[in-house]
């Protein structure tokens, strides 16, 4: 790849589209971002908020989550799940994309429809790209 | 097996030379401390018996020689030594880049004046360093890095120098005479003597530099 | 176990993952991905997390290598890293656009680390670009750190023995700043 995807105009209009329908889906959504393998903001919900920062640590957790996978011999890192007191964050790779999607849900919603939510806008994001 | 090396007399120096030189790096080391602390607008150019003309242009820090640094003939038979007037405009003495001056220096400096002090250099004097040599260019030991980081950390004469990287008198004086030549030492005549702390004497010979290097066979 | 932990800093494309690779013993832990920056660093992938390698010195002595991310968005990584080391080599490749300003950026940015332990300094790739000259790069560096008397070599990050030889360095050049009374006191057991 020589330009990455968070250069792409339509790219990042689709992402930003597809995130605000994400939020419509499931209200417990407070944040969410689309972030290339190697840490660029795509698009984030909401929109204005600085997504710079947050792309480069889940890039850099996304990595970290493959390694600790690879040191293990079980296979690639499906999903990457921090539970906290306040919400949970849950994160997957888009397949067959250079894109990790990133999504922080309040503790309105349990892990696992939180994880269900992010992974089937993991596989919308793979559609509209594909 | 030693060899017997005869010293060949060196022949009438050709019309190009100016004064003829059978001593060897000694000679070679004096006439570059002196054009370096003059400023002499001049080249070197030395002839060397079967290693070809040593040129060196010192306003481009740069020498040309067809013996490569690795093969340095510690015992060669300088046979002349020419300085050739220059000026700021002229043009480089060689085609340039050369190699860097700094390689040959530090061969210079380690093989000349054998062991004993250089003749620039004045009793009493303590030396620390002002820059590293740039040691991936210089062919060298370890004994050679842990002198110059006590150099670049502390002040010290050639004798507390061995004492502290514990090395033989004769070692330090050519590091010293060797980073000296490269202008990379400053030199004080008022320096307090160093002290390295105790613990650090009792763990010399078993610090983590001592480990690592036996770990890593070096 | 006594451990030793040595951060590998600068910029993208220095060749810092080289040279954990050349001197670690274990396979070392890579976070890589694929760079979509490469109209502006010429590599295929980038590190996005940290390297890691170690070289066991005896059964109860490890020195650990961390290499960090080099962009500036993962400086969250860099904060992470620099708390447990003593030491840093830092890498700059001569090639870079202006490699003088990612060196003094870097030394700014790890200052901690020339303060608590030692600092060399390994110009890469300077076969491939001549770059600043190592009298222009000590120059800069009594600009911004004057003082400093910081070992800089040029270095090929895939040569083991010169980066056994930079390793080294930062080494006995911590322990003799210990010796002598400098703050530090990496080193010893």
């Amino acid at each position: 790849m020589s330009t990455g995807l968070h250069l792409k105009p339509d790219v990042v209009e689709a992402a930003s589209t597809l995130l605000g329908e994400m939020k419509a889906a499931a209200s417990s959504l407070s944040y969410a971002a689309l972030l290339t393998d190697d840490g660029f903001d795509v698009a984030r919900y909401p929109v204005k908020s600085d997504g710079e920062r947050f792309a480069g640590m889940a890039s850099s957790m996304q990595a970290l989550g493959d390694a600790v996978a690879h040191e293990l011999s079980i296979g690639d890192s499906e999903y990457i799940i921090i539970a906290s007191g306040k919400g949970h964050v849950v994160q997957l790779r888009v397949p067959g994309q250079e894109l990790v999607l990133s999504a922080l849900f309040d503790n309105d919603a349990t892990v696992g429809h939180a994880l269900a939510v992010t992974r089937s806008f993991a596989q919308k994001a793979a559609d509209l790209l594909a | 097996m030693t060899m017997d090396v005869q010293r060949v007399t060196a022949e009438p120096p050709p019309p190009t030379v100016d004064f003829p030189v059978t001593v060897g790096w000694t000679q070679a080391a004096m006439a570059v401390q002196a054009v370096l602390s003059l400023g002499t607008p001049v080249h070197l150019r030395m002839d060397i018996e079967g290693h070809g003309p040593l040129l060196i242009d010192f306003r481009h820090h740069a020498f040309s020689w067809s013996t490569p640094l690795e093969d340095f003939p510690v015992d060669a038979v300088h046979t002349g030594l020419q300085t050739v007037p220059t000026s700021a405009d002229a043009p480089p003495y060689f085609e340039l880049p050369g190699q860097d001056l700094d390689g040959l220096l530090w061969q210079m400096g380690i093989n000349a004046f054998g062991g004993g002090p250089a003749f620039w250099l004045s009793p009493g004097e303590r030396y620390r360093l002002t820059r590293w040599p740039n040691l991936t260019r210089h062919s060298h030991d370890l004994r050679h890095v842990r002198m110059i980081a006590v150099l670049g950390n502390a002040y010290a004469s050639t004798t507390e120098l061995a004492a502290f990287a514990d090395v033989e008198v004769s070692e330090a004086q050519r590091l010293i005479n060797a980073l000296s030549l490269m202008r990379i030492l400053s030199r004080s005549a008022a320096a307090p003597a160093a002290t390295m702390a105790p613990q650090a004497v009792e763990a010399k010979r078993d610090s983590l530099f001592a480990r690592l290097r036996k770990r890593l066979g070096r | 176990m006594a451990e030793h932990v040595i951060l590998f800093t600068g910029p993208m494309g220095a060749g810092k993952t080289t040279a954990i690779q050349s001197l670690s013993e274990i396979d070392v832990v890579r976070t890589e991905a694929n760079n979509s920056e490469r109209h502006i660093v010429d590599k295929a992938t980038t590190t996005v997390a940290l390297d890691y390698g170690e070289i066991l010195v005896g059964s109860e002595e490890k020195v650990r290598l961390y290499g960090i991310p080099g962009q500036k968005r993962f400086n969250f990584m860099w904060t992470i890293l620099k708390k447990r080391a003593k030491g840093m080599i830092l890498l700059v490749n001569a090639d870079a656009p202006d490699p003088l300003a990612e060196l003094t950026f870097f030394l700014d940015e790890f200052r901690v680390l020339y303060d608590r332990g030692g600092v060399v300094i390994g110009v890469t790739r300077a076969d491939v670009m001549a770059g600043p000259t190592l009298a222009e790069i000590y120059e800069a560096l009594e600009r911004t750190n004057p003082g400093l008397v910081i070992p800089v070599f040029t270095v090929d990050p895939r040569e083991r023995d010169q980066m056994q030889n930079l390793l080294l360095t930062l080494v006995v050049n911590i322990e003799m700043r210990a010796a002598f009374g400098m703050p530090s006191v990496a080193g010893s057991r």
